[in-house]
């Protein structure tokens, strides 16, 4: 019985796969990633500059306790502090082309991760995914395909194709993207709005996070209703089956869907692309060789 | 050909333990991970779950692993609200300033400025007010009138606009406001 179980984990975390759903996660991370320090830009000081929101000293007071944060090393200058936000940005567009991409993929880590310890009180959800899924990123062999890395070793004639690897990293930030399925789902059964369907309702009818127009009978009567189980079910089956090969491509297409129809209606920046990114590490790699092949012609 | 194998073998003997300590060292650290993310994210309440959360909560604090996955769970806000500040300045003037509405904002805008409306929803929460302080200050730095210096800023008063959802087919009610936090503004609040 431990033996099979022992078989049974060393061949799902450490049967050499090929790197490719890990490689075509970092170049969407490290997008979703620049996007978010992007999108910030205009407020980077407001939120993290020195006379911000929140001072440092009021955030450590509120929520203490070592943490993996920069800002607490920097000098408390506006110029630093802009300066950070810049090394981000640069480490970011490191990590998409794949160039120095353990280190690169670190630096990301290390920033987002400050980015949210310095001001938890304007994070989302998609902030947290990022977050967590970089700190197992860290791990992953990411710049084995796809990346400059990986052109340069070829070229020195270090490596000549695509060498598979453990997809230990990989296998965790699958669960990860599982694990946020569902425990929202649970989170949800604990809400009587959601068990009674009448939870959609109120967040279509929320002025502030509205997006875009939605048509009337979308608002009203038992579409409401239906898209609140609707929702929770997805999010169950997402939540639990999506290492079952049989469904997986169905349900990714479902979640995909979802997650499309809630960045047209609902206002949580980033947070969509977030979760989708985290999508291609459930493809198959085959799948994923034949549309590169495609696109190269 | 036979010292070649030979060496191979000898190459795989010595390489084994390394490999077995090293996937032995991987295991812990994915089993580790497991169990404190699973325990932390899952909003259940038994003693093990409770009790691992504990015993892990430095270190998720530290790497960044902590998460909640609650949005717009257990339930849905069923009501519309607006934070605002009333400034009064040393003359007794008043002034309003309000966060950004992003309903107000072009769709372009309302993706950058999103972090406004959740930061003013945080500060409704009593479990955040000792960041209300920081806050007023902020308000009252952006209030301040730098062409007239002889009348700055001298209390800031947090206000909340609510207005209830109506459930289907039922009158709108009037909405409420109401003060949740007051402070006074020393002139070295404002540098």
């Amino acid at each position: 019985m431990i033996e099979a179980w022992k078989t049974r984990w060393e061949e799902f975390f450490f049967t050499p796969q090929s790197p490719l759903p890990v490689a075509l996660f970092r170049i969407l991370y490290g997008l979703c990633a620049l996007g978010t320090v992007v999108l910030l830009h205009g407020d980077w000081l407001e939120w993290f500059g020195v006379h911000s929101w929140v001072s440092l000293e009021t955030m450590q007071t509120v929520e203490p306790g070592v943490r993996l944060n920069l800002f607490r090393l920097l000098p408390q200058d506006d110029g630093w502090i802009a300066a950070f936000f810049w090394v981000c940005v640069i480490f970011a567009v490191l990590l998409i082309v794949g160039l120095w991409t353990r280190f690169s993929s670190i630096m990301v880590f290390l920033c987002l991760c400050s980015i949210d310890q310095r001001n938890l009180f304007t994070n989302h959800s998609g902030d947290t995914f990022l977050r967590v899924c970089g700190f197992f990123l860290i791990f992953a062999p990411a710049g084995a395909a796809l990346s400059l890395d990986h052109w340069l070793r070829v070229r020195q004639g270090k490596e000549d194709e695509i060498v598979p690897s453990a997809p230990w990293a990989q296998r965790l930030m699958q669960f990860e993207l599982m694990l946020l399925y569902l425990a929202s789902f649970l989170w949800k059964m604990k809400g009587a709005a959601w068990r009674q369907g009448t939870a959609l309702y109120y967040v279509l009818h929320l002025q502030a996070v509205r997006r875009l127009p939605l048509p009337g009978f979308t608002q009203h009567g038992a579409i409401p209703m239906l898209l609140t189980w609707y929702v929770m079910a997805l999010e169950l089956c997402l939540g639990t089956l999506l290492w079952w090969r049989r469904v997986r491509y169905p349900l990714l297409l479902l979640g995909l869907l979802l997650h499309l129809g809630i960045e047209y209606a609902i206002n949580i920046p980033m947070f969509q692309w977030d979760v989708l990114s985290a999508y291609v590490l459930f493809i198959d790699p085959a799948d994923i060789e034949k549309v590169l092949r495609r696109v190269r012609g | 050909m036979r010292e070649t194998g030979e060496k191979k073998r000898r190459q795989r003997t010595a390489a084994e333990p390394t490999d077995a300590f090293r996937r032995g060292a991987i295991s812990v650290f994915i089993l580790f991970h497991l169990v404190a993310i699973t325990c932390w994210a899952l909003p259940v309440n038994f003693w093990l779950t409770n009790g691992v959360r504990e015993l892990v909560r430095p270190y998720m604090l530290w790497t960044g692993l902590f998460q909640s996955w609650d949005t717009f769970a257990p339930n849905p806000p069923t009501a519309n609200g607006v934070v605002r500040a009333v400034i009064e300045t040393r003359d007794h003037h008043m002034r309003v300033w309000a966060f950004p509405r992003m309903e107000q904002l072009g769709y372009g805008e309302r993706y950058a400025k999103e972090r406004y409306r959740k930061f003013s929803e945080v500060l409704l929460q009593p479990n955040n007010a000792p960041i209300l302080p920081d806050v007023a200050r902020h308000i009252a730095r952006l209030a301040n009138d730098p062409d007239n210096p002889n009348d700055p800023p001298v209390k800031v008063i947090l206000v909340q606009y609510v207005e209830d959802i109506p459930a289907t087919g039922a009158q709108p009610t009037p909405g409420k406001t109401t003060a949740f936090f007051e402070q006074p503004i020393q002139p070295e609040d404002l540098r």
